[in-house]
């Protein structure tokens, strides 16, 4: 559909780094090593990976007609509106003795698929766009909570060879979430 | 079946056997019951005032938003001469939904299954192949419009109700509108959302969001502990308690009324002092304004305020404002000053409502308003707050969210079922001398009397006609 087209007019549209190459490794690897502190709770670990210039977003989305498709994404009030001293602030939350929407802690998987990068004008920042499914354990329940998104990160490289996470879009994909809040991050 | 003096469920129970008067307990048997979630959607839902939104969500003519009245969808759109309609989205031909998007513009709503179309109020226009008149001769068209609930704006606040000969909306907050004037009727121009709702699905029953906010104190004390404990309010002034000791912000007035509405009004004396250095028993009213303006509110906007609010209103604003509280039976509203890095307060302005979705399910629907003349930079700065703080990820309200399922599931066992939820804490004080307010006011430290009455009332309306 025509219309389609549109939506990917927002993603930058530098060449792409080649899926295999050793670049396109390395971020394959840190959105690994970024999961797996996340699911392992590792707050303050991930926390170091962050850029102090970071924005953090998730728009809401909204159910509408094919031809407003550009609209289904809401940038004004949205999920999180977070940058690096909020993201911060929430860490230290829930690093404490009284943060119970995540005490006892969820139980979760974050797969990390469909990754894409593409360069970009700043020689030292890179686009990458990731789909991402989130599974949520709480309690004794024995279904999950499902939270489906893409991400588009800005991955800033670091002097180490390393990168730290300067943009981060979670676009959701329900338009009322199954989730009964969002004390994770995305 | 329904008797005339009481709701009586299938094993015989009465729901007015489920309140208990003389000791303010509630059977936990109401946070379950799908008997007791259907009466409630029509002698709860079906009967009182629901807000749905806020005008300026749908600013344009045809603009139109899809919201949920109870268990019902509707359909709230803008008119060419701008007023605003609420319609249930049902198809009177066959049942289909009409409208299946979140929001929209259209001058005519056309179901997508056999092409029946309706105005913006919801009159029937037509159905195609006119000459063949599908919609058959039987019924005029005037009968075949989608059904219209009876709608006003407050505030540009948009509430309907399907009691059509029932009590005005006026009636409905009674002796409440005096307090809520304070927030939603306190400036020249009125103010707006910043945005659409956040919605999201919580597994738990509408009652137990609906009861809390009914303006419970005391949770917070424990259940958001983590504010005197880490972050800007955990800084305490001199004299003012040590880290995670909240029980400053616990003293007050609290406001309620026999339509189960609730406010609670917190002691601004404390911040004031904190800000200006002053003792704000010495501050006029104007002082105390521009000292500390109105959550959401800028000095250059407290003049404003005298245009719309009476003396005595402009008194409890400058003393005892509104900060959180409800609206009957499912509106959650907070007004509150938060504390900066800096020392300073920048207001947050937010609204919710529970959806009910089934006995054990309802849908937050969180709304961040702003006053239309506020600055940029300060709209801004509410935006990125509330969010951090309330609704979907925010670190306050997280806490609830996750709270209310585990009172639904205990309400399921059967032995938990008969344990009750109870009030007991009760005010022995009365209003502050001198205070200006209607309504049922007490002062002091928070205590149960507000939800109480919010039971109350929603016993009231169970077991009437």
């Amino acid at each position: 559909m025509q219309h389609a087209e549109e939506k990917s007019l927002d993603i930058s549209q530098g060449p792409y780094v080649p899926v295999g190459s050793a670049e396109y490794s390395a971020v394959v690897t840190f959105l690994y090593e970024e999961a797996a502190l996340l699911d392992q709770l590792r707050l303050n670990e991930w926390g170091n990976r962050l850029a102090t210039d970071l924005v953090y977003t998730a728009p809401l989305r909204h159910t509408r007609l094919g031809v407003d498709h550009a609209q289904s994404f809401v940038r004004s009030v949205q999920h999180f509106h977070d940058d690096y001293r909020s993201v911060m602030g929430r860490i230290l939350r829930l690093s404490g003795k009284s943060a119970w929407a995540e005490d006892p802690p969820s139980r979760t998987r974050r797969l990390v698929t469909n990754v894409l990068v593409r360069e970009t004008e700043n020689p030292d920042e890179l686009d990458v766009t990731s789909y991402v499914l989130m599974t949520r354990s709480r309690f004794s329940e024995h279904h999950v909570d499902i939270i489906s998104f893409e991400r588009r990160d800005v991955l800033r490289k670091q002097a180490d060879g390393g990168f730290k996470l300067a943009k981060r879009e979670a676009i959701l994909d329900q338009s009322v979430l199954g989730t009964a809040n969002l004390a994770v991050f995305l | 079946m329904l008797t005339k003096t009481s709701a009586v469920l299938s094993d015989g129970t009465k729901i007015s056997d489920l309140i208990y008067p003389d000791t303010r307990e509630v059977q936990m048997r109401v946070l379950s019951d799908p008997e007791i979630y259907e009466l409630e959607m029509e002698k709860i839902f079906g009967k009182t005032w629901v807000m749905l939104g806020h005008e300026s969500e749908i600013p344009n003519s045809g603009d139109f938003i899809v919201r949920d009245m109870g268990s019902d969808s509707v359909i709230v759109a803008r008119d060419k001469a701008g007023e605003v309609h609420v319609t249930l989205n049902v198809c009177p031909h066959r049942g289909m939904r009409v409208a299946l998007t979140d929001c929209g513009n259209t001058q005519i709503h056309k179901c997508i299954y056999h092409g029946w179309a309706f105005r913006t109020n919801g009159d029937f226009v037509g159905s195609p192949v006119e000459r063949e008149c599908m919609h058959g001769k039987l019924l005029e068209k005037s009968e075949l419009g989608l059904k219209k609930a009876r709608s006003v704006l407050y505030g540009g606040l948009i509430f309907a109700t399907w009691n059509i000969e029932g009590p005005s909306f006026e009636e409905f907050l009674g002796d409440a509108k005096w307090y809520y004037d304070m927030l939603f009727l306190r400036s020249d121009k009125g103010m707006e959302v910043l945005g659409p709702p956040q919605r999201f699905i919580v597994n738990a029953n509408w009652k137990t969001a609906g009861e809390q906010s009914a303006a419970d104190g005391f949770h917070t004390l424990t259940l958001h502990r983590w504010l005197g404990e880490v972050g800007n309010y955990s800084k305490k002034g001199e004299d003012e308690g040590e880290g995670a000791d909240l029980s400053p912000e616990m003293i007050g007035v609290e406001v309620s009324s026999p339509h189960g509405h609730a406010l609670r009004c917190i002691d601004l004396a404390r911040k004031i002092r904190r800000l200006t250095g002053l003792n704000p028993d010495e501050l006029s009213v104007q002082e105390k304004l521009k000292a500390l303006p109105p959550a959401g509110m800028t000095q250059d906007m407290i003049d404003q305020l005298a245009n719309n609010l009476s003396e005595d209103q402009l008194k409890v604003l400058t003393s005892m404002p509104p900060q959180v509280g409800g609206m009957f039976p499912n509106i959650l509203f907070g007004f509150v000053y938060i504390p900066q890095p800096d020392g300073s307060v920048v207001g947050s302005m937010t609204m919710h409502t529970y959806i009910p979705r089934g006995p054990n399910k309802l849908e937050f629907c969180n709304w961040i308003f702003a006053e239309k003349d506020a600055p940029a930079e300060l709209r801004e700065k509410m935006l990125k707050q509330t969010i951090q703080l309330f609704g979907t990820s925010g670190m306050v309200e997280q806490d609830d969210s996750d709270t209310w399922p585990h009172m639904t599931l205990s309400a399921k066992g059967a032995m938990g079922k008969h344990m009750t939820l109870k009030y007991q804490a009760m005010f022995e004080t009365g209003a502050p001398e001198g205070w200006p307010g209607p309504g049922i006011v007490n002062e002091g430290f928070t205590k149960d009397d507000t939800q109480w009455h919010w039971w109350l009332y929603w016993n009231e309306l169970m077991n009437a006609e």
